[in-house]
């Protein structure tokens, strides 16, 4: 009978079981906190996020790093909006045409990202980052400032819909979780990632054309981020030039609070769910329990410091950087 | 050692009282060429060169003030480019540098409208206006030690916005749209910034006479709609029917707590804001918001500019005019449901086209310093 407490396994679940101290924790205190309400709210809050770090995790898994989702999400969101207004305003009119397009240019802007981080030899830190203000200035641009509303109540119905009690967006998220999880474990690309950062000289050495793998990983970032910008845009019924604030931070913090490593090889989407639940379940938990709105910025902070102790392998590394 | 250190000090105060004497006298010696020719006409520029110095172009509301900057230039027959903007984008440096390089460049023949960034700003903005004999009006940030009075008629104004009583007025629509009684939460905005200080504190003003209302909680949203939209859904799960009433400090967070209430199939709960942007004047007319309230950024930034160049040309002396119309308070307009389609005509369709030589007639009375 192999053994079930073995280090690696506590390893493996710390992530998890974080998750579930924090949900027994908060309802201790405030016993709403565990209601299948509050749980539609947290997914609602969380479904966003998860697409943008799901399509970071890609990059962290090949020891990259991606900062231009603020960006981009702004950008996509912005022309998403534009899109479905021209196209008529409603997605029976039409208008469905924008989402395979902003779906399309997301992959584009990640494309041009991977572009100049490979082939420009810019670190990915930079190229990413700059290329993210470039999508701020571009919303900027579009919208003069100004909040695009687009209220159609079919495409909303991804917000007013339930099934089960959860709306729609919740089992859309879902859904491209489980396209992801294909992607990383059943595909050629999926196990490139892995190979390139778990050792990247072994993978060229061994036949893997590297470059192409990164651009790619980059591109299909872009392509989650668009999706995370729709179900921004179905969340709140509007897009302007900050709709994708406060995404680089929250989808860092929760790739890494679920146990995927900085340094690239380990971990995978199932962690990024994790992490990203994590990090929605302390938000929302810290209201519910009533913390003084001064502490939350700190408390978040020492959780976060607390859940990476738990979750990361460190010893497994020679070192930090 | 004590000896060494007193015969340095003395010795250097000396030399720094030597240096003085001498500047003065130089400075004196230059002076005297223009004490007969100059000095008179120094009061009145013919042509100032006419500048607004602000954060961004990333907001509806810094673009509706340069808008009226623009106005204002071209009731003057010139073209609207003729309005340099000076951007700090959030940097009180960058602002003090693009100021000192504009009087460089115009030779203090300027006329200048300026949010200092923050409030220790001012003071180095308006002395370096002043001592290059240009003209200056400011809006919201400076500190409350700091008044155009007593830097002399080179600093033309100061004009900024009281938000308490319009909170407290938004607060009294809630409070009777909800009954008289129940519960309100009040989201609000980045803990530290004076408005969002105000807005809370208008709230807690209108509690007094409202002894059935509790104010369940107040949390800061940061002015942001995603931010309102979460703290919302918190509030539900950890109120739930006992929030009867929103408070919300500006028009964003508003758009973000609808949107929660959306979600959960809540559509009547009465909803205040603050701001007066367009959509959320829409909001008002079709019920969904109770009142929102109006700043006129775009008179502000006509009449900022306006103060400013009247002044440098010498149509009116800064000087000779009362207090009040040296430091006061901008206009503040209530936006409620049976005045929003009126509002709406009024301000946002048609841009209304104000007389830039009315300086004081919107504004709301002499500020008051606590």
């Amino acid at each position: 009978m192999p053994r079930i407490l073995t280090r690696e396994n506590a390893i493996r679940w710390a992530p998890f079981m974080v998750l579930l101290a924090l949900i027994v924790l908060f309802t201790a205190i405030n016993p709403s906190f565990l209601s299948q309400r509050n749980f539609a709210r947290i997914a609602i809050a969380a479904a966003p996020a998860l697409m943008v770090a799901v399509g970071v995790t890609f990059i962290i898994v090949m020891g990259s790093i991606d900062l231009s989702m603020e960006g981009v999400v702004s950008l996509t969101a912005v022309l998403f909006c534009f899109l479905m207004l021209a196209l008529g305003g409603t997605l029976a009119s039409g208008g469905w045409v924008a989402i395979p397009v902003i779906l399309a240019v997301g992959a584009a802007i990640g494309l041009v990202n991977g572009f100049i981080h490979v082939k420009l030899k810019i670190p990915s830190f930079m190229a990413s980052l700059a290329l993210g203000f470039v999508g701020t200035g571009a919303a900027i641009l579009l919208t003069g400032g100004d909040i695009v509303k687009f209220n159609d109540p079919t495409f909303r119905a991804l917000l007013t819909w339930r099934i089960l009690g959860f709306p729609l967006m919740v089992y859309v998220a879902g859904l491209c979780l489980v396209l992801a999880w294909f992607i990383q474990s059943h595909t050629r690309l999926g196990r490139y990632f892995y190979a390139v950062g778990g050792g990247e000289e072994l993978a060229h050495a061994s036949g893997v054309r590297v470059q192409h793998v990164r651009m790619a990983g980059f591109s299909l970032a872009g392509f989650f981020y668009a999706i995370a910008a729709i179900l921004q845009v179905a969340k709140l019924g509007q897009a302007e030039s900050v709709t994708g604030s406060n995404f680089m931070f929250m989808s860092i913090t929760s790739v890494v609070v679920g146990g995927v490593a900085l340094w690239g090889g380990i971990g995978g989407v199932w962690n990024t769910l994790v992490g990203v639940l994590i990090v929605a379940v302390i938000n929302n938990g810290m209201v519910v329990i009533g913390l003084p709105d001064f502490l939350q910025a700190a408390v978040l902070g020492l959780l976060v410091i607390i859940a990476v102790i738990l979750s990361t392998d460190r010893r497994a590394v020679a070192f930090v950087k | 050692m004590s000896t060494f250190i007193k015969d340095f000090i003395e010795r250097e105060t000396v030399n720094r009282r030597n240096f003085l004497l001498a500047t003065a006298a130089g400075m004196g010696a230059m002076a005297v060429p223009f004490a007969f020719g100059g000095g008179a006409a120094r009061a009145a520029i013919s042509d100032p060169a006419i500048a607004w110095s602000y954060r961004d172009r990333a907001s509806a509301y810094w673009n509706s003030v340069v808008s009226g900057g623009e106005a204002f230039v071209e009731s003057l027959g010139k073209s609207k480019d003729s309005l340099v903007s000076l951007i700090n984008e959030g940097s009180s440096e960058k602002s003090l540098a693009d100021i000192k390089a504009f009087l460089a460049k115009t030779g203090g023949k300027c006329a200048i409208a300026c949010d200092a960034n923050d409030s220790p700003n001012a003071r180095p903005v308006v002395e370096a206006v002043r001592d290059a004999g240009a003209y200056i009006s400011t809006i919201w940030n400076k500190t409350d030690d700091l008044h155009p009075w007593d830097i002399g008629d080179n600093y033309v104004s100061h004009m900024t916005w009281s938000d308490e009583k319009p909170a407290e007025q938004t607060a009294r629509i809630l409070f009777d749209a909800m009954g008289g009684k129940g519960g309100v939460v009040h989201l609000g905005g980045i803990a530290a910034n004076n408005p969002a200080i105000e807005r809370l504190n208008g709230l807690k003003n209108a509690l007094k006479d409202f002894p059935d209302i509790q104010l369940l909680d107040a949390q800061p949203a940061d002015w942001d709609t995603t931010k309102g939209t979460e703290l919302m859904a918190s509030f539900l799960t950890r109120f739930g029917d006992k929030i009867t009433g929103v408070h919300c400090a500006n028009d964003n967070i508003a758009y973000g707590v609808i949107e929660a209430l959306r979600a959960e199939g809540i559509e009547n709960m009465p909803i205040v804001a603050y701001d007066g942007n367009p959509e959320a004047v829409k909001l008002v007319m079709d019920g969904k918001l109770l009142a929102t309230v109006f700043t006129n950024p775009h008179w502000g930034g006509g009449i900022t500019a306006a103060l400013a160049y009247y002044a440098a040309t010498g149509a009116f002396k800064p000087s000779e005019e009362p207090k009040e119309h040296r430091e006061f308070y901008g206009p503040t307009v209530l936006v409620t449901k049976k005045d929003a389609a009126d509002f709406k005509a009024k301000y946002l369709d048609a841009v209304p086209s104000y007389n830039w030589k009315d300086f004081w007639g919107p504004s709301n009375g002499q500020i008051k310093y606590k």
